[in-house]
């Protein structure tokens, strides 16, 4: 019986040392994880139509590397997407790849169309660069048709009666597709691929601009998507 | 009289022990609301450290049969509950058109999804912890562990 108040009392001091441990322990998680400095892949998505839709997206690329590999589903195992007919039209992807990482700096491919079109691929600083400039009026509507060819929709355009301006613009980290590709043949690895390009700076990887829609995906440090997020 | 007192602290410390750990853990929310006529409000919070004490109740079977439907994305949800869980306070996803809003979040180690809808309105927080108790519990039982 005299014991019982010394065990109370031992029992007291006990729960609320474990209470107040307990309280303090998620704000110490906090503080660990507020300093983390992760990579973060963001993608927005902003339509120019009378509701104004947005879409805003934040992954860190650590989460996307490690989640990846947990999908098995179709094509994608293991963080890797198998390709079981990779129809280029005859062109050795992976050889191609290789002479252009060989090669110079410079502009691989230009191409101005009559209607506008103007396409150019080049190497600079490390960095595959597409940009490609649509003044045909004959972007963003690809729907497939009835016989299963992908065909440009411009009845749109024709209505409006103006050209619909597109300017898409990629700029790859040509370490980062070798990464994606140096999986087996008919592979390409996401992780690596994202490993990657979490040791790149901060990048705009994609830009397409047009009438309707401005599309940004771009990677940098920060977790937010606001119009301060960007690159630029 | 002092007998009591002690009694009391006790009591106090227990309470201030389980409310702690109940704060720590967080807490499971739903709310609904459906703002036709008739349409349904559910309102649910739940200390989140009850949830994976209830899942002791509940048949293996039924966990088992859970487990099956949803092994695919078991590991998936158990890593994206991991991983998430170290982030800071970060907006995932975030739609808005016209009327419509929807965000996906992360608030204090919970994520969190907003849908603000003209027709509804849904609200839910779950812990992450919380995902990754409840599916580690389901693959131990999957595993027969």
């Amino acid at each position: 019986m005299i014991r019982m108040p010394k065990l109370f009392n031992r029992f007291n001091h006990t729960s609320l040392v474990l209470a107040a441990a307990l309280l303090v322990s998620p704000l110490a998680g906090y503080a660990q994880t507020a300093s983390h400095s992760d990579r973060w892949l963001h993608v927005r998505v902003i339509s120019s139509d009378a509701k104004g839709e947005t879409v805003c997206v934040n992954v860190p690329l650590e989460l996307a590397e490690k989640i990846l590999p947990t999908i098995n589903k179709n094509q994608l195992h293991g963080g890797k997407v198998t390709i079981d007919k990779f129809d280029a039209n005859g062109v050795d992807f992976r050889a191609l790849l290789d002479a252009v990482r060989s090669s110079k700096d410079g502009e691989f491919v230009t191409v101005n169309g009559k209607d506008g079109e103007d396409v150019r691929v080049a190497k600079q600083g490390g960095f595959l660069l597409v940009h490609v400039t649509d003044g045909s009026g004959h972007i963003g509507h690809h729907h497939m048709n009835k016989d299963g060819d992908d065909k440009k929709d411009e009845s749109a355009n024709k209505e409006s009666g103006k050209p619909n301006v597109s300017h898409v613009e990629v700029k790859i980290p040509l370490s980062v597709v070798d990464a994606m590709f140096s999986a087996g043949k008919d592979e390409i690895d996401l992780v690596a691929g994202l490993r990657m390009l979490s040791t790149q700076g901060d990048t705009e990887l994609v830009s397409v601009k047009d009438e309707e829609n401005t599309v940004r995906v771009w990677v940098d440090s920060k977790n937010t998507n606001g119009p301060d997020g960007g690159t630029r | 009289m002092i007998m009591f007192a002690k009694i009391g602290l006790g009591v106090v410390g227990a309470v201030a022990l389980t409310g702690a750990y109940t704060f720590r853990e967080g807490v499971m929310r739903v709310d609904v609301d459906e703002y036709r006529g008739g349409g349904d409000h559910v309102h649910m919070w739940m200390p989140a450290a009850a949830i994976p004490m209830v899942m002791q109740f509940v048949p293996d079977r039924y966990l088992q049969k859970a487990g099956h439907d949803a092994r695919e994305w078991m590991p998936v949800a158990r890593v994206a509950a991991h991983e998430l869980g170290k982030l800071p306070d970060s907006t995932l996803l975030e739609v808005k058109d016209g009327e419509q809003h929807v965000l996906i979040s992360t608030v204090n180690g919970a994520i969190r999804i907003d849908v603000t809808d003209p027709q509804e309105t849904v609200h839910v927080v779950c812990p992450l912890a919380t995902i990754e108790d409840v599916t580690d519990e389901i693959a131990n039982i999957r595993s027969g562990a």
